[in-house]
């Protein structure tokens, strides 16, 4: 069965895919640990599960792109998914959430689709965050969740194109998996690439020779808008670690940037100076959930946070869109956060 | 563009590094000059803060290329057709004094007063609307006074972001107050056409005429729709051509910089509520088409009311906040003895944008 949803359940929100076009080089290099690799274990849970969604529309630029594991063969990939879903979750039903600008396993997911009555497709707009759990199961499924809450809970299991394939080789094949794909890139490396790492290895290792001599650089899991930054590189490389972005770190004036908005895109930079407050609706026109995070700063400004949470806050899936487009460089994502830890306290 | 600029990008840059740490190890030219030096630092260069907390990236747009645009969008909703109408005497002398005494002496004064970090690019704005909501013949001392007072009232109530109502017109209010007579009169025919030799000869005091709106008022005459649109008609500087304002509002609407459901509910309030007085009343009262086109409608649907700071921040709050200024000016139009109600109709609702929003923001969360 096949459905078509655009931004059903879902405005605002950034096509981040144009904004930021990364390409990424075919050849996909191998890193192994020093040490024992850590291995991949997919274990069944113990809820019921009822809908399993595969998340195949990946919205951020620095991603993990589909082709990695698809290798465009994409009814092998649903085959895979297929078994797993008899073997484990035997009543689910199965959600698969395609680019609908991706010509290729579209056109394969709707062809495998037209007769299979265990599955449905939706052919879904790559807009940030489209693809994150509170989202996804309110578009897929019409259920509400709500941030930070597991959706397992709800009996809804959310997977990636990776997971999928990693779970199919584990179990299904009895297959040790120890490594997995992620993407490089960012402006402080010398090319974006796509590598296969043993799990367990250190960001140090991977990013060794990879990084541009000149200049400092930040590094970054999990994208710039939501992930996390890394100081310790050290650290070692688990399952949840989809990409890593490393920017460079911009921390001088630039001359005439007017003219340069090519060479300032992807930097840590503000750009531009923080300023009060000047109404102009960005934060509310791009907020996926429908919230008005400038209400936030200004119950936040006058101190009185407490207030923050009769507009509805817990709604908040904390996408970081609202800081990312303010143009008076307001920390709005920072506010909210703090808001929501004062809510946790009481 | 780019080449151009390149091989004295170090050269300037070096010496914008010197006389920066030079002011900030000398407190006292620091407090005389710091503010000056630092508004024009920031038009010739980005700032060196890096972000700190998650989103790590930021959006290339800030509010002096929201300024900007709005900037572009006045001086090709006005400027431009006022020097071709009206001549360049009136306009850029008018221009000049509002610049110079609004921005570069009372705003720097302030900065430097009042210890502010920088001038903000706000008062560019102010000032390129003060001429344009004058009278053609206004004296230029009485665009300096508007500007002033423009900018003291903002910069007193706290400065950009903190404005309770719309600087320009509350200067205008002001100067009708004090100078009634000044602003009464002072509407002249525009010439259509370049000025030319005879002008420069005999200076350019026209003859003052009324504006389409006192026509109605005094003898219920109707000026062509056709010069409304084109700007061939009287009125203040910078409301005569509608075409090029609504043609730069568009673009102000498309680029988001001026939300549009402002612009969309004031003039379509406008409309209905002259159409149904219309029905009622017949001739006594202005037909619909007119009272859109004539005045300072446009200009203040698209420019003035919809200066973000003085409206609601709730969407649903902004029809509400556009219905109430179409109400008030038919009602100030119609109902009584003054021609034109657009100013105090905006200025009204700028001081109800908070009740509105107050209130929008309980039924929304609440209810």
């Amino acid at each position: 069965m096949l459905r078509e949803k655009e931004n059903i359940g879902f405005k605002g929100g950034l096509n981040l895919l144009d904004t930021y076009p990364l390409r990424f080089c075919n050849i996909i290099e191998r890193i192994s640990s020093d040490g024992i690799p850590e291995v991949f274990e997919f274990r069944v849970p113990d809820q019921k599960i009822q809908h399993v969604i595969v998340n195949l529309c990946p919205t951020e630029p620095w991603a993990l792109p589909n082709w990695v594991i698809l290798e465009h063969k994409t009814a092998a990939f649903l085959n895979k998914l297929k078994e797993i879903k008899t073997r484990y979750f035997p009543e689910a039903k199965c959600y698969i959430a395609i680019n609908k600008k991706e010509d290729e396993p579209n056109a394969a997911v709707k062809d495998y689709a037209g007769d299979a009555e265990w599955m449905k497709v939706f052919a879904l707009a790559a807009k940030y965050p489209q693809d994150d759990p509170v989202i996804l199961s309110k578009v897929v499924l019409g259920i509400e969740t709500n941030f930070g809450q597991d959706a397992m809970t709800q009996g809804i299991l959310i997977l990636d194109a990776q997971t999928v394939s990693a779970i199919y080789e584990n179990c299904m094949l009895g297959n040790k998996v120890n490594s997995r794909f992620i993407a490089l890139s960012g402006t402080g490396l010398k090319e974006n690439e796509i590598i296969n790492v043993q799990l367990g290895t250190s960001l140090e290792k991977i990013l060794r020779n990879r990084v541009k001599e000149s200049g400092k650089c930040r590094v970054f899991v999990n994208g710039p808008l939501h992930g996390r930054e890394v100081t310790d590189l050290s650290q070692k490389m688990g399952w949840s670690i989809n990409n890593i972005v490393v920017l460079e770190e911009l921390d001088q004036k630039v001359m005439f940037p007017m003219f340069k908005s090519d060479e300032l895109v992807l930097t840590t930079n503000m750009l531009g100076e923080s300023r009060r407050c000047v109404y102009c609706n960005f934060c509310d026109d791009i907020c996926p959930v429908d919230l008005e995070p400038a209400l936030y700063y200004h119950s936040y400004k006058r101190g009185e946070k407490h207030k923050v949470r009769l507009y509805n806050l817990e709604k908040c899936i904390e996408c970081g869109l609202c800081s990312f487009i303010c143009p008076s460089k307001l920390e709005l994502l920072q506010i909210i956060k703090e808001c929501k830890a004062l809510d946790k306290q009481k | 563009m780019k080449k151009l600029i390149k091989p004295i990008e170090p050269i300037i840059g070096k010496s914008l590094d010197r006389v920066e740490s030079f002011i900030h190890t000398h407190p006292k030219v620091n407090f005389l000059f710091g503010a000056v030096f630092g508004a024009f630092d920031g038009l010739l260069r980005s700032a060196k803060e890096t972000t700190q907390t998650q989103p790590f990236i930021r959006n290339n747009y800030d509010v002096k290329r929201f300024m900007g645009a709005v900037l572009v969008a006045l001086v090709i909703g006005w400027v431009l057709p006022a020097l071709y109408f009206f001549g360049w005497q009136c306009v850029v002398s008018k221009l000049l004094v509002s610049f110079i005494i609004g921005v570069f002496v009372v705003d720097v004064l302030w900065a430097i007063i009042a210890r502010e970090d920088h001038i903000s690019e706000g008062g560019f704005v102010t000032c390129l609307l003060i001429p344009a909501i004058l009278p053609p013949q206004s004296p230029i001392w009485l665009v300096g006074l508007g500007a002033a007072l423009a900018i003291i009232f903002r910069n007193v109530l706290g400065g950009v972001g903190n404005n309770l109502v719309n600087p320009a017109l509350f200067s205008r209010l002001f100067l009708t107050i004090c100078f009634p007579s000044l602003l009464v009169t002072g509407y002249q025919m525009p010439f259509v056409g370049m000025p030319d030799l005879h002008s420069f000869r005999y200076g350019l005091d026209a003859v003052t005429h009324a504006t389409p709106l006192t026509a109605f008022k005094t003898n219920g005459e109707v000026t062509s729709y056709l010069s409304l649109i084109l700007g061939t008609s009287g009125g203040s500087l910078g409301e005569t051509c509608r075409l090029a304002l609504i043609l730069s509002g568009l673009w102000l609407i498309k680029i988001r910089v001026v939300n549009w459901r402002i612009p969309v509910s004031y003039l379509g309030s406008v409309l209905i509520f002259s159409v149904f007085l219309s029905l009622i009343m017949g001739k006594a009262v202005a037909p619909p088409l007119f009272q859109i086109l004539s005045g300072g409608l446009i200009l203040g649907a698209f420019y003035m009311a919809t200066d973000p700071i003085t409206t609601t921040y709730n969407q649903a709050a902004k029809w509400i906040y556009g219905a109430g200024c179409g109400f008030i000016t038919v009602l100030i139009r119609d109902f009584t003895t003054l021609p034109e109600g657009v100013m105090y109709s905006i200025l009204l609702m700028n001081l109800l944008a908070i009740p509105i929003q107050s209130l929008m923001v309980r039924i929304k969360y609440r209810a």
